[in-house]
């Protein structure tokens, strides 16, 4: 099981899904949520600078394409800089709605992602990873 | 008359000597006594033997072509008798094949002392090939003349830096610019230049004027009355048999409505390709924001089923909550595999074998096989691989078989029967069921339309068979139905292979 998670989406029900599936599946002691990329990169910054020694970084992130206020895309393009680089070898899931080959073609072009799956969570989806991550 | 003898036997002398070295027909005709002879001439020239030839000039003018011969005598009479001053002709004279050669008759009279003609001399010179090539020039010309498109010749060089001075335009270039032939002629091509005229296209016809090289641009240019068309405009040089520069050749069409209808054509594509973009990205994220808030739906459902539920009526709402939300999360599936295919024409390609074709699809199916024991014969050896991408023919065997058990026939045992069969270059894949069959007359043409269902079923969508055929399409196939209600349908599928 790992002990801490990331979920990234603006949708409340999707979150509250994610984090119940999450919880029943065992994969993850402990499910962190942002509403958006900016919220999720104040996340990050507040690991970096922040005095708090306890926080721990997440193991794996869950991240949607489609927020307002920042979106996966340009999330992941912050995420990947420099500014980044205590964090940016944590791998990211894409859980998105999204039918738009052009997605999936950049997906493929960003090596942090291992994965990119289509919603609603479940726990298929959980028992799948789990495997891929172990291996 | 002693002398005179002596003077005509000189004459004859000298006359004898120039009818040998000429390579005319020469004859000569004693007017009174209607008596005429031929020199050589008349057998190398025109094939007669000295044998064949008439003594009489009744035999000359019957050689002479019937359109000419009228004509002709009436002139030679009125020289013989001294109405006109000098007698030349041309006319037809027959040979002996039957043919015609195209002749030109020079003659003149001897007199006697009364002045009255005795005697004419003439020299026949066979013009026939000057006057083939004369209608071939004219025959050439009348291109010129009848061409729609115009023509314009120019002198070689110009010495003030424009294009060169006109010496000749067609009657189509004063039809297209307005200009009469004598109001251009001696005038450069620059002065049909105006303000909306190509500066660029006209220095590259200066640059190939001073290069002489062939050039070909499109301007606007201007009509006499100073209306703009667009013209396209070639400059093509002309080069005697010493290889010197004699003329430029300019061939120009009025491309005023051509040039209209393509740039009309370009903006039609142009918004065509912006509409189809808009509404590929709308229909992306109608569908993205369709999914999202049914994707919660299902996993909300999903997780439902952990929980134990003692209130039956609950249970009931929950069942029907849980079939409308599967029913509504297929449908935006098979829609947006439709909005996938519509926006990715080609695909990959692979050999698959349709055995294991089956085999999956069966997998996926085995519930409903299970539940209703159809028997399924498949005669698929003829064809054991299919150049076809996998995912395609799975999803359109998939739908055809599922329709079928969908469709079964309440009163008979299900049968579905399945051959491939390979004819010449392609691939039949025939896939007949027995079950309530569709009303082709009444629907033959909606079979495989969007959102037509033509049995009352609560699952059925009206997707299935419009998905099937996009997929068929896409991969170059075809697909057609027979049916007959109550009886069974059979799709045709055929692909190349």
């Amino acid at each position: 099981m790992l002990k801490q998670i990331l979920c990234i989406d603006d949708d409340p029900i999707t979150l509250m899904l994610s984090k119940k599936v999450i919880s029943k599946a065992d994969f993850s002691e402990l499910v962190i949520t942002a509403q958006n990329g900016e919220e999720a990169l104040s996340y990050f910054n507040a690991l970096k600078y922040g005095k708090d020694q306890s926080i721990k970084k997440p193991q794996l992130i869950f991240l949607d394409l489609n927020m307002p206020v920042m979106g996966g895309w340009e999330f992941l393009d912050h995420f990947i800089s420099s500014d980044y680089d205590e964090f940016n070898s944590i791998p990211v899931i894409v859980l998105s709605s999204t039918i738009n080959p052009e997605d999936l073609d950049k997906a493929k072009k960003y090596p942090i992602i291992i994965d990119f799956l289509s919603k609603p969570i479940t726990l298929q989806m959980l028992e799948y990873l789990k495997n891929k991550i172990e291996s | 008359m002693q002398l005179t003898n002596e003077e005509i036997k000189e004459s004859n002398e000298k006359y004898d000597i120039v009818a040998k070295a000429t390579s005319d027909t020469i004859w000569d005709w004693r007017i009174q006594e209607d008596y005429i002879t031929w020199n050589k001439g008349i057998e190398n020239v025109f094939g007669y033997r000295q044998s064949d030839v008439g003594a009489t000039s009744k035999w000359w003018f019957d050689k002479i072509h019937p359109e000419d011969s009228i004509r002709m005598s009436v002139k030679l009479y009125s020289f013989i008798e001294q109405k006109t001053e000098k007698w030349q002709d041309q006319y037809r004279f027959r040979c002996v094949d039957g043919s015609y050669k195209y002749v030109l008759d020079r003659g003149f009279l001897l007199k006697d002392e009364n002045g009255k003609a005795i005697r004419m001399i003439g020299a026949i010179q066979d013009i026939t090939k000057q006057k083939e090539e004369e209608q071939r020039l004219k025959l050439l010309e009348t291109v010129i003349i009848q061409s729609k498109d115009s023509i314009l010749i120019t002198e070689a060089n110009s010495t003030d830096g424009k294009i060169p001075r006109i010496v000749y335009v067609n009657p189509a270039f004063s039809k297209m610019s307005g200009y009469e032939s004598d109001e251009i002629l001696g005038q450069s091509p620059n002065v049909f230049k105006g303000p909306n005229s190509d500066s660029e296209a006209l220095k590259k016809v200066l640059k190939a004027i001073k290069e002489e090289k062939e050039c070909l641009i499109e301007t606007i240019s201007y009509r006499k009355d100073k209306k703009e068309y667009w013209v396209r405009f070639s400059m093509i040089p002309i080069f005697n048999s010493e290889g010197v520069l004699s003329h430029w050749i300019s061939i120009q069409q009025d491309i005023t409505e051509e040039r209209k209808l393509e740039t009309e054509k370009e903006h039609l594509i142009r918004e065509l390709t912006q509409n189809n973009k808009d509404l590929k990205q709308f229909s992306y994220i109608t569908s993205h924001n369709l999914r999202a808030p049914l994707s919660n739906l299902m996993g909300l459902l999903n997780l439902i089923e952990y929980i134990p539920i003692d209130n039956p009526e609950l249970q009931e709402i929950l069942n029907g909550f849980y079939k409308s939300t599967y029913l509504l999360n297929e449908t935006i599936n098979d829609l947006v595999k439709v909005i996938i295919i519509k926006d990715n024409p080609s695909m990959q390609k692979e050999m698959v074998s349709l055995a294991e074709v089956f085999e999956n699809v069966f997998g996926q199916l085995s519930f409903q096989i299970e539940a209703h024991k159809p028997i399924i014969k498949l005669k698929l050896d003829k064809v054991p691989l299919l150049n076809t991408n996998k995912a395609y023919i799975e999803s359109i065997l998939l739908n055809l078989l599922t329709n079928s058990i969908k469709y079964k026939s309440e009163n008979r045992k299900l049968k579905i029967s399945i051959t491939a069969e390979q004819i010449d270059q392609k691939v039949f894949l025939t896939f007949t069921d027995n079950g309530i069959g569709i009303d082709l007359e009444r629907n033959g043409d909606k079979v495989f339309g969007l959102y037509q269902r033509f049995h009352n079923y609560p699952d059925s969508k009206g997707l299935g068979l419009y998905l099937v055929k996009s997929q068929v399409e896409t991969m170059g196939g075809t697909i057609s139905v027979e049916s007959e209600v109550n009886k069974g349908t059979s799709f045709i599928i055929v692909f190349k292979n």
